[in-house]
């Protein structure tokens, strides 16, 4: 099921390219059904992961980045459910077939999780951590469009993007809704998974805790442009930074660093 | 085309192309004009069907020829009708800028339904005015099934071209250009506030621009105190030159249109406004000549500056993508003439009549051999008989309705009944044009 997932991601992306291009409406609507497709038989193949190991499917990194992938899916359906804004797909997409590609060729025996690993808070530490991921690279994405429109109008520039691309106020108004989405979710997430540690470690103490921070902080900043008095470009700069700081965390910190989000 | 249709579908009309704009005045139908114009041709019995599409830049009539055109030129009798009518010397107009009868006339509606007859290549205003043509011309009872249905296929055409073609997308005049780039700023200008620099031409055009998008916050600064209030007198508010450098940093879009000789807004002046506004972007749009707005200022971060030349290139680059759009307009334009043009053969006395024989003799055989099958005790010599009374029994009942399409003087009127006849015996008629 997660191939044919893929195989629909992939089919929207398609199609959401034709229509950036030719901004046929046929096209940005067979995108989106086939994007909701693909989701819900995403939906379908992580139902059929959590059935086996008897919890939410994150035990591993696989399983991690395939919820991660469904994650993104899911806010991308929001934004073009909530704003019909969708010439952020051609871009946001590839990042939702790249992590669950990765899942799916990564993927090895699925084992039962550990009876620590199951109780609902550990859940919802995991699965709002990951919410909150999707949402802050959903924010990556706006600030690299934002990036671009204003590149295109401050060079006078101005193709096919410029046309297709929302106003630089909305896509700082949608940048600013991710950020907070994504920061409120890390940080209720954060509160959960020290409650959590205490409980299991008897300590706070892990480096994953430190950099979630430093992203929460980093994140938070960009929250507050008229505070600090940045533009938005500064701001855009600063949430890509975020960005990268976050896919450390996600990846090379579990990976390495952390020896208690080490995945097993 | 007019072999089909006995009362062939007219247009005479005169463009901006071949008029001059006086003698186009003088043709210019206003909406009581109009319906008067409509009313006298259909009481002389010129045309059955008419519509008038009057613009700036065109006066056109289209129309269904009536029964007193029958041994008449009806293009140069329905330009004398018009000369007549706007009291315009007959040699002074004899004969119309274009005309075209059945398909071209056709065509050439569509044509201008889609912005391509239209002074700047795809604008949008001409749909609106040929939906008001047709709005008026249905209000005076003036259209019936075929202009009905010709002005609706316009219609639809020329928001299917918008729609799927790349024609009027982008905006080809300086203040569409102005107006497009401050709406990838900020989307909705509604909201936001204007400043203008300078009551003359150019701010005015600009200031009722703003105004009919719903522009609610705006400044005007001149030298002249009193034009400024004079340009404010539909909203906004007025301040003296003194005042300018303080109002920068309160506008989120400020549009220069002075006559200064240098430079009214300084790098400094607009440093100051935008460090003030602590990261919410400041749009100029130097509109004057020479420039009114320090170049430099397009390096502030924060701060985005468009001068004439750049818009002006700017449209004229969009004016070359629309050139491009022409061929795939032309395709769709085709596409849709055929259809209506089918839908008119169809529409023709001789091919409904035909279809609604067809239909009864298929329906008169299918019974008869059904119930006669059924019926084994009859002789074949008594069979026989039976079949020809029963021919007999259709032509007779199918005598009435089809003389009264074929009979009938009025050809809008013939066109109304086999329409009619179409549609509650369901007949389809594919005919080639």
């Amino acid at each position: 099921m997660g191939v044919i997932a893929l195989v629909l991601y992939g089919g929207a992306e398609t199609l959401s390219i034709a229509h950036l291009r030719r901004e046929r409406p046929i096209y940005g609507t067979a995108a989106s059904l086939t994007l909701m497709l693909g989701f819900l038989v995403h939906f379908g193949a992580l139902s059929i992961a959590a059935r086996a190991i008897h919890t939410v499917p994150y035990n591993d990194l696989p399983g991690s980045m395939s919820l991660f992938a469904w994650m993104l899916a899911a806010s991308y359906s929001i934004l073009l459910l909530r704003h019909r804004e969708g010439s952020t797909g051609p871009f946001l997409i590839p990042l939702v077939i790249l992590f669950l590609a990765v899942s799916l060729l990564s993927r090895g025996q699925a084992a039962v999780a550990a009876p620590k690993l199951m109780g609902p808070i550990f859940a919802w530490h995991v699965t709002l951590a990951i919410f909150g991921y999707a949402a802050l690279t959903l924010s990556f994405v706006l600030a690299l469009l934002y990036l671009i429109q204003i590149r295109q109008i401050q060079r006078r520039k101005l193709g096919l993007l410029f046309s297709r691309l929302p106003a630089l106020d909305v896509l700082s108004r949608l940048h600013r809704t991710c950020v907070g989405t994504g920061v409120l979710a890390l940080t209720v997430a954060s509160c959960l998974g020290l409650v959590w540690a205490k409980q299991n470690w008897g300590t706070y103490w892990d480096p994953k805790v430190l950099f979630t921070f430093l992203i929460i902080a980093v994140y938070t900043l960009t929250l507050l442009p008229r505070k600090i008095g940045w533009g938005q470009k500064r701001i855009a700069y600063l949430s890509i930074g975020g960005f990268v700081l976050l896919m450390f965390s996600y990846t090379i910190v579990n990976l390495f660093i952390s020896p208690e989000h080490i995945f097993r | 085309m007019s072999g089909l249709l006995q009362s062939p579908l007219l247009l005479v009309g005169w463009d901006f192309r071949q008029t001059p704009v006086e003698l186009r005045e003088r043709l210019a139908f206003s909406p009581e004009k109009g319906r008067e114009g409509l009313t006298r041709l259909r009481e002389q019995g010129l045309l059955s069907e008419g519509v008038i599409v009057s613009t700036c830049n065109r006066c056109e009539v289209y129309g269904l020829a009536g029964a007193a055109m029958a041994d008449r030129d009806p293009i140069q009798t329905l330009t004398e009708f018009i000369a007549d009518f706007h009291g315009i010397p007959r040699p002074e107009l004899l004969s119309p800028g274009y005309s075209g009868t059945g398909g071209d006339a056709v065509r050439h509606l569509l044509r201008v339904a889609a912005g391509l007859e239209s002074l700047a290549l795809g604008e949008d205003q001409i749909l609106g005015q040929v939906r008001e043509g047709f709005r008026l011309a249905t209000a005076a009872g003036a259209t019936r099934s075929v202009l009905h249905r010709l002005f609706q296929k316009a219609i639809e055409t020329g928001k299917r071209v918008r729609f799927e073609t790349g024609l009027s997308s982008r905006p080809i005049s300086i203040p569409g250009v102005a107006i497009e780039l401050a709406q990838k700023i900020y989307e909705d200008l509604a909201p936001r506030k204007f400043l203008i620099l300078g009551a003359g031409e150019t701010s005015s055009i600009f200031y009722d621009l703003l105004l009919a998008r719903g522009a609610r916050n705006i400044e005007v600064v001149n030298r002249t105190l009193g034009r400024a209030e004079a340009l404010c007198s539909r909203g906004g508010k007025a301040f003296p030159w003194e005042a300018m450098e303080s109002r920068l940093a309160f506008a989120d879009i400020i549009v220069s249109a002075t006559s200064a000789a240098t430079p009214v807004i300084t790098l400094e002046a607009a440093r100051a406004a935008v460090a003030q506004r602590r990261g919410q972007p400041l749009f100029f749009l130097d509109l004057g000549i020479p420039r009114n707005v320090e170049p430099r200022i397009a390096g502030l971060d924060n701060a985005f500056l468009y001068a004439v030349d750049d818009l002006q290139e700017i449209a004229e680059r969009n004016r070359q993508e629309r050139q491009k759009e022409i061929a795939p307009a032309l395709e769709i334009l085709e596409e849709e003439r055929e259809e209506f043009l089918t839908w008119l053969g169809a529409l023709a006395v001789v091919p409904t009549v035909t279809s609604l024989r067809q239909k009864f003799e298929t329906i008169r055989e299918a019974e008869f051999d059904q119930q006669l099958a059924k019926m084994t005790q009859i002789a074949e010599g008594d069979r026989e008989k039976i079949r020809l009374m029963a021919q007999s029994m259709v032509r007779t009942l199918l005598r009435h309705p089809t003389s009264a399409i074929k009979d009938e003087p009025d050809p809008g009127r013939r066109l109304d009944r086999a329409e009619v006849v179409r549609h509650i015996f369901d007949l389809e008629i594919k005919l080639k044009d």
